[in-house]
């Protein structure tokens, strides 16, 4: 087990008054087998009135509205999480494991990612275990992590025809192949240690069990990862979404911290 | 007599529904044409005990999808139990996974379900599709009525017709069950919308307020009518007519600018009702419409009282033998198309385009139905003054208030292309009046 400190802020410039504002923010870290937050901090600049919910993902949500004219949107959330109690998670409501076998939005597979499945020289017929860290370790191999090639929207197919791109596109891959091996396979958004942004893996449901995979590090996620949200893929579980009135042009700068205390 | 003068009443009649406004939007061409909904004259007429025996089976069919609704987003027995195949529902475009978990007020999710039935020439009356997502056209048979009685009143002295004109009662009797306490209001994309005529008759028929989606707001979970003096007054219940995706930008279509920012999180803690309630696409769809009378044994435990059309899924391989075997005979439906686009006929496809057809169909089999083409009876029409007979069919409404309710009327459609079995409205039909005998 290790103790991890957590610090993730997003802020949003704008330059002219926005006049309202509606977010949604899910960031805040679930409790799991494998983790559990304490000392939770949330704080909104500047200060509206916000509810918590869940999303149909079971995902904590925040969100709320601002009327005040504003310039400037901030939101921090930091906390301290303990990890690595567990390296899987029980299925937490078996009625949503079988939603996530099924290919949709953005892990569709397609002819490419077919006949890269089809050609991995991997013993497909080994446990499933095995054969989840195989396809973790070909993917590291074949598929480079490239920032700025990809979009939010881009789909697993698209990402694997041109080779390269970030976390989002090594776990939409991923996932895509985890369906064509007939193993139900979830996003998951994240922060990890060490990194400055936001981070994305995947749980694969194993007998019963999800565990979690990071194929953009070629890892299995055990004590450096917290968890945030998950989804069918990245949309599911965007951290934050919003409309507002007005404002021109924006800039929104995230910061993230996490590091290992005691 | 009063039968002639009826039929005389015809050219007043639709006079004054294009004063009233009773237009209706359709696409043609990629623009958008407002017309007139033409009506004719004649109505259907159906016995008392025939629609007796409607109303038993459109219940049960309704109550049963109410059903599987509540499956689905909750426990999702019939899949486990292998009756429904995951594929047709996870992979549907309807299934939304925002509505999981989520309980509507006394568990209704449809209710207000728009069932179409045809009446064969057997004189067996088929199902052919569910609407249980927004189901429109109600307000057109109660407007005709009332234009009617009012051009022909002996007609309505002389027969003995339930009275359609108590769906606004029905409706507001179902709003009513599911209100948390507040306003009820119907809320509208706007007047450009094909169906604002409707949207507004309801209202003032209803006693309802009628809004659009920049007088509600959502504050500290719950939803708000701002008054004409920019008062806040609670809602209750939102008959809306606007559907799912644009409902709310925040949690599904963030580009919707008619709808409401989180008011789905309201319903979520439900401190709203929503009518119908997200998510009901999942029910309605061709591919889910085959497993309709097996939902009905399952659920219920009963036979169905009313029938499906026959129909294969390609999904299944007997199925797809057969469909390839007697292609010609079928006609082919894209699950995913409603409102008579996406139908094929087989016998009217060329050489060419069977050879595509059947190629895509054994690319995707789950995309498609084939049913028998129903031989289904015609009713007459005024044509240019002449008497001809139409294909026609008739939608039949369902409310879940308190109990199931089926309104004794409905709306009856007609091709007015001698050669055309689609009826629906947004190809360029016309509509009937429903008479139901009261004894």
């Amino acid at each position: 087990m290790k103790k991890l400190h957590f610090d993730y802020s997003m802020q949003i410039d704008y330059s002219e008054n926005v006049s309202t504002c509606n977010y949604t923010i899910k960031c805040v870290p679930q409790i799991t087998a494998r983790q559990i937050p304490h000392d939770i901090e949330i704080a909104l600049v500047p200060p509206s009135r916000y509810n918590l919910g869940y999303d149909g993902l079971k995902n904590r949500q925040l969100y709320g509205k601002n009327d005040q004219p504003h310039k400037m949107f901030n939101f921090r959330i930091s906390g301290n999480v303990d990890v690595g109690l567990s390296d899987y998670e029980e299925v937490e409501d078996s009625n949503l494991s079988m939603v996530f076998k099924h290919p949709h939005g953005l892990v569709i597979p397609g002819p490419s990612i077919k006949s890269y499945y089809d050609s991995l020289e991997i013993d497909k017929n080994s446990d499933a275990y095995s054969l989840a860290v195989n396809v973790m370790n070909r993917l590291h191999e074949d598929f480079c992590y490239k920032p700025n090639t990809t979009t939010l929207d881009t789909t697993a197919e698209s990402a694997f025809q041109q080779g390269h791109g970030v976390c989002q596109d090594f776990a939409h891959i991923y996932i895509t192949l985890m369906h064509l091996t007939g193993l139900p396979a979830r996003y998951v958004v994240g922060l990890i240690v060490g990194e400055g942004a936001s981070h994305a893996w995947v749980e694969v449901l194993i007998n019963g069990k999800w565990y979690g995979f990071d194929p953009t590090n070629n890892k299995k996620v055990f004590d450096e990862h917290i968890k945030l949200g998950v989804g069918r893929d990245a949309s599911d579980c965007m951290i934050n979404r919003g409309i507002m009135h007005g404002g021109g042009l924006h800039t929104q700068t995230i910061n993230v911290k996490v590091i290992e205390i005691e | 007599m009063s039968r002639l003068k009826l039929l005389d009443s015809r050219e007043t009649v639709n006079e004054l529904l294009a004063r009233y406004g009773v237009k209706f939007g359709i696409y043609k061409n990629n623009t958008f044409h407002e017309q007139l909904f033409p009506f004719d004259a004649i109505p259907r007429v159906i016995e008392a005990d025939e629609f007796e025996y409607l109303e038993k089976g459109l219940k049960q069919r309704v109550v049963a999808l109410n059903l599987f609704l509540k499956d689905i987003y909750s426990k999702k027995q019939i899949v486990k139990d292998g009756v429904v195949p995951e594929d047709f529902i996870f992979a549907s475009s309807g299934y939304m996974i925002e509505c999981e978990g989520v309980s509507p007020i006394k568990d209704i999710y449809s209710h207000i379900s728009g069932i179409d039935l045809v009446k064969g020439k057997d004189n067996n009356w088929y199902i052919l599709e569910d609407n249980l997502r927004v189901p429109s056209g109600a307000s057109y048979p109660m407007i005709a009525r009332e234009l009617c009685r009012r051009s022909s009143p002996e007609t309505f002295l002389d027969n003995k017709i339930e009275d359609n004109r108590d769906y606004a009662k029905l409706l507001r009797r179902t709003m009513d069950n599911v209100n948390v306490g507040g306003h009820a209001v119907i809320l509208t994309p706007g007047r450009y919308n094909a169906a604002y005529f409707e949207h507004s008759y309801l209202a003032e028929q209803t006693g309802a307020h009628l809004v659009n989606g920049s007088e509600l707001t959502v504050e500290d979970d719950m939803l708000y009518f701002i008054t004409a003096d920019g008062k806040k007054e609670r809602v209750g219940v939102v008959y809306r007519r606007i559907s799912d995706e644009y409902l709310d930008p925040m949690n599904f279509n963030p580009e919707s600018l008619i709808g409401i920012p989180h008011i789905y999180d309201v319903f979520r803690k439900g401190n709203v009702a929503l009518m119908n309630a997200p998510g009901n696409g999942v029910a309605d769809d061709k591919g889910i419409y085959y497993f309709v009378p097996k939902m009905i044994k399952y659920y219920l435990g009963e036979e169905p009282i009313l029938s499906n059309a026959p129909t294969y899924l390609p999904f299944y391989k007997e199925d797809y033998d057969y469909v390839i075997k007697n292609f010609d005979n079928l006609v082919l439906k894209d699950v995913a198309e409603a409102g008579g686009y996406g139908v094929v006929f087989g016998s009217k496809m060329t050489k060419e385009q069977k050879a595509d057809f059947l190629e895509l169909l054994k690319n995707e089999p789950r995309r498609f139905i084939a049913q028998e083409v129903i031989d289904f009876q015609d009713l007459d029409i005024i044509d240019n003054g002449e008497q001809v007979p139409r294909k026609a069919d008739l939608r039949a409404f369902v409310l879940m208030a308190d109990e199931p309710l089926v309104w004794k009327s409905g709306l009856t459609r007609f091709s007015r292309n001698p050669d055309s079995f689609i009826v629906n409205s947004s190809q360029g039909g016309g509509f009937k009046d429903t008479w139901v005998l009261s004894r």
